[in-house]
């Protein structure tokens, strides 16, 4: 062998391991927003600030929503004493990360959280790739990618996970989760049903087995999941409460729930928009409604229910998937009274391309099958 | 806006203690503007003669710290169930889930941070209460940044917090104090336990402080993890506002034994954590059904206590001084002057909870009206009892209970036993070589007899609920024949023969000579 040979024979292994080491976070696209951050957040701890700061600068200029890269960006000036440049951008990211949709409180905990989680998902592969046969690491790696709809990674660290602590509740449940979000709602159902033989007042279970059951297109088994969840959440958690009503299609319930939902979080226009829908459901008194100035979504949702924007309008103005769901669900609420089969048709919509985690599907399913679909 | 939790006890836990804390608390009140903030203090297994920490240090602090402290006082006695599983006094987790449980729930965010750091807002004008006030929902931590020893135990004020802060400005410059320690995530940063954020809400929704930490370490990191899994995020706070952590390892503290120390379980409590909650406890952390006592430094303080109680039973003196003697030959005068005397009696029962109720076997009657009227004075709740056995006391006081010994046994929390005469009065010269009279050695017998059966069966006659020794106070017991049968059974230590007192537990004593007082107290033998 040349001496090249052997170098190459003692570097192929390690390169090999390299590359398996960074497989896991390649689902990034070259050039994306997210591979500038990544690159960004590596060239800073080699201690590259100015690299660091132009990766920045370019995932910016791709996405300048993009808060994890503002404040690692903010951090990076206020420590080059850029005080008063920084100042202004930490609180930017705050704001973006505010405005940016949260999950439904009924759901566990990981999907009720607003951010990108690209700072998180960075920093945990550094974590995993040092503290080694650990849970932590892989469990909240796998969360942050769940979160930003990278299942099949996700999914991937969860193993990991329970290759650590095998058949350890609190990771199968997070499996199951996984297992839903990549439509394999069987393998999902699986995990749940053991999760919830050793705990079965897991309240946030119940609502992940739902969501998978709901998908399978057994009502009366998530039904009845969340029939449990909703006897397991407190008075206080009137927002998780009427999330969960208004998937099993109890208008009445939850149109009380989100009246007080409403009381605590008057700005959240969500609570609104629910009360409304449970209110026409069951055919209780118009509440006054307040269209949020600015349109951001649901906005339009609103003023399509206060009769300020046509239906076409509100679908329009769906600018994703599951803003499309939402709107469709509710140009079915509104459409009932005076046109069963256009709500059927709107609602069939919602079954048919609306993600199964949605409350919009949930409640589309219930409300179909009690017009007999 | 927000509430500060913070815990410790009155003992001396690392270097300087007082003057750490102090400064502290009265930096941390001096960032405060909301009228709802608060400094809540668990003063943790303090024993229960000593004042609590904050209390022990109260003229150091400032008004508005005073004012905006609440200190609540976890007695040994709840603390005793613990014993056995840890070798710390003061548990980290317990006494901050205390607090949680009884803050304020106007505050939106609780702040956990301890009694050696000093808060700065970057912007001068900005107090804590009005950055937190402006902040989106989170998990919120800063750096800790280090302060020389010399530097804070040499140049601070402990009373002028807002110099103190205005010096840490300068010193950060100067002497490059600033340097950030990032650590994995989701610790983000070193020392992460002397400031973390988080909404009052998410810290209930958790279920607080993982309570199985006892032995200490770890506590902040086991919260960074289960907050940053149900947060998503662990956000900093670094511009707006800087941690300085007052140094004191030159001498190590009690929980600081090198690589010695014993600590929680990493891998279970930080790198196996796999849920934000901590189902087990969901119902008890905090400890929701106990009843805990609460205190302040601004108003009905233990002085005013102590003071209103006194001037019930004595009025001020009429001499410049007065005079006893310690001289051998009065070993057996047992007279003593009383209202000199009750200022002691009462300076070793105003820090016990006001529920407690106190046996009192005694000989004068103007020490038992005297004492009655302090102790109502003094705000306590609980009865005086007094054994039918001890004849000529009166029994239409109130607040005084009497009934057989016996029975009264189980149910008494304190002990005092008073070992004067009878037959002195108010106006006779006090150790002037006074012999006893038939009564006072008749009386005195049944007092000796009670009080050595109460010492040695005081185990076995507690209280069912109680956990702890109960505390035995001799009054008139120094430099007289009364001195080695009180020290023969209580485990007191040496006090000046002016305060007339001595206090303590009973002897534990498995030798012999420990094991034949006990059989002989017992059946009064």
């Amino acid at each position: 062998m040349s001496n090249v040979d052997i170098l190459q024979a003692a570097i192929t292994p390690l390169a090999r391991l390299w590359r398996r080491s960074t497989s896991a976070v390649v689902g990034l696209k070259p050039g994306s927003a997210e591979q500038h951050f990544r690159d960004g957040m590596l060239r800073m701890r080699s201690g590259d600030i100015d690299g660091a700061l132009a990766e920045f600068d370019k995932a910016l200029s791709l996405a300048p929503g993009f808060a994890d890269a503002v404040l690692a960006r903010a951090e990076l000036l206020d420590g080059q004493g850029r005080c008063d440049a920084a100042r202004g951008e930490y609180d930017r990211a705050r704001r973006l990360w505010s405005e940016m949709p949260a999950g439904a409180p009924d759901r566990r905990y990981l999907f009720r959280r607003r951010g990108h989680f690209a700072f998180e998902i960075e920093a945990y592969e550094l974590v995993r790739s040092n503290v080694r046969n650990k849970i932590l690491p892989q469990l909240a790696h796998g969360n942050a990618l769940l979160v930003r709809g990278r299942a099949d990674e996700a999914l991937d660290s969860y193993e990991r996970a329970l290759r650590i602590k095998p058949n350890l509740p609190e990771l199968l449940a997070l499996k199951g989760e996984a297992l839903s979000a990549l439509g394999r709602h069987e393998e999902a159902i699986q995990a749940f049903d053991t999760v919830l033989a050793a705990f079965p007042a897991d309240a946030e279970t119940l609502n992940g087995r739902g969501v998978a059951r709901m998908a399978l297109g057994k009502l009366a088994e998530a039904n009845d999941d969340w029939r449990r969840q909703l006897d397991l959440l407190p008075q206080a958690q009137s927002s998780a409460r009427a999330c969960v009503a208004m998937r099993q299609g109890n208008s009445e319930a939850a149109f009380h729930s989100f009246g007080l939902s409403l009381a605590k979080e008057p700005a959240n226009p969500y609570w609104l928009l629910y009360r409304l829908t449970a209110g026409r459901l069951t055919g209780a008194p118009p509440d006054p409604i307040a269209v949020p100035s600015g349109g951001q979504w649901p906005a339009p949702l609103l003023a399509f229910h206060a009769g300020q924007a046509a239906a076409a309008d509100a679908l329009a103005q769906a600018d994703t998937p599951c803003r499309s769901a939402e709107a469709l669900f509710q140009v079915g609420v509104v459409a009932l009274a005076g046109n069963p089969a256009a709500a059927r048709r709107h609602w069939g919509e919602v079954v048919e391309r609306g993600a199964p985690a949605l409350i919009e599907y949930a409640a589309a399913r219930n409300e179909l099958a009690r017009l007999g679909s | 806006m927000f509430s500060v939790i913070l815990y410790g006890r009155n003992d001396s836990h690392g270097y300087n203690l007082h003057k750490r804390a102090a400064i502290s608390f009265n930096a941390l009140a001096e960032v405060m503007s909301d009228p709802d903030d608060e400094i809540l203090f668990v003063d943790y297994n303090t024993p229960d003669d000593h004042p609590t920490f904050p209390e022990a240090i109260h003229d150091t602090l400032t008004d508005k710290a005073k004012k905006v402290m609440r200190i609540l006082r976890v007695r040994p006695d709840q603390h005793a169930h613990l014993r056995p599983k840890t070798h710390l006094v003061a548990l980290e987790a317990q006494s901050r889930n205390v607090a949680l449980r009884r803050s304020n729930p106007r505050n939106r965010w609780v702040l956990y941070t301890n009694t050696d750091m000093l808060l700065v807002p970057r912007n001068t004008e900005e107090s804590l209460s009005n950055i937190l006030g402006g902040l989106v929902d989170g998990f919120y931590q800063v750096p800790r940044f280090e302060i020389p020893e010399m530097l804070w135990e040499a140049a601070f004020d402990r009373r002028d917090p807002a110099g103190n802060l205005a010096k840490l400005r300068d010193w950060a410059v100067r002497f490059h104090l600033n340097q950030v320690v990032h650590n994995y995530m989701p610790m983000k940063y070193d020392a992460l336990g002397d400031f973390q954020a988080a909404l009052r809400e998410d810290m209930f929704a958790i279920h607080g402080f993982d309570e199985d930490m006892i032995l200490g370490w770890h506590c902040d990191s086991n919260l960074a993890a289960r907050l940053a899994l149900y947060r998503g995020r662990v956000d900093t706070l670094i511009d707006k506002v800087f941690g300085y952590h007052c140094d004191h390892t030159r001498v190590a503290a009690a929980n600081n034994k090198g690589r010695a120390t014993r600590m929680n379980d990493q891998d279970r409590f930080i790198w196996n954590v796999a849920s934000p909650y901590v189902p087990a406890q969901a119902e008890t952390w905090g400890w929701p059904d106990v009843e805990i006592e609460e205190l302040h430094l601004d108003r009905d303080t233990a002085y005013q206590r102590f003071t209103a109680g006194l001037e019930k039973a004595i009025k001020p003196a009429t001499a410049p001084f007065t005079g006893t003697s310690l001289e051998w030959q009065l070993f057996e005068d047992l007279t003593y002057d009383l209202p000199h005397t009750l200022p002691f009696v009462c300076d070793q029962v105003v820090t016990f909870p006001r529920s407690t109720a106190v046996m009192m076997v005694a000989a004068r009657v103007d020490f038992v009206t005297g004492f009655a009227e302090a102790w109502k004075g003094m705000g306590f709740t609980g009865p005086l009892l007094i054994p039918e056995e001890c004849e000529g006391l009166p029994s239409d006081l109130e607040g005084i209970e009497r009934a057989p010994f016996a029975e009264q046994l189980p149910k008494a929390d304190m002990f005092i036993f008073e070992f004067g005469l009878p037959t002195q009065t108010p106006s006779e010269p006090v150790r002037a070589g006074r012999a006893m009279a038939p009564l006072d050695k008749k009386r005195l017998k049944v007092i000796e007899r009670l009080f050595k059966r109460a010492a040695a069966s005081e185990a076995e006659t507690r209280p069912t609920a109680r956990r702890v020794p109960r505390r035995f106070i001799g009054v008139n017991v120094i430099y007289n024949k009364f001195w080695t049968t009180f020290t023969d059974h209580v485990g007191a230590n040496i006090n000046p023969f002016c305060s007339q007192v001595l206090a303590g537990l009973p002897r534990e004593d498995e030798s012999l000579k420990g094991k034949v007082l006990r059989f002989r107290g017992r059946h009064a033998l």
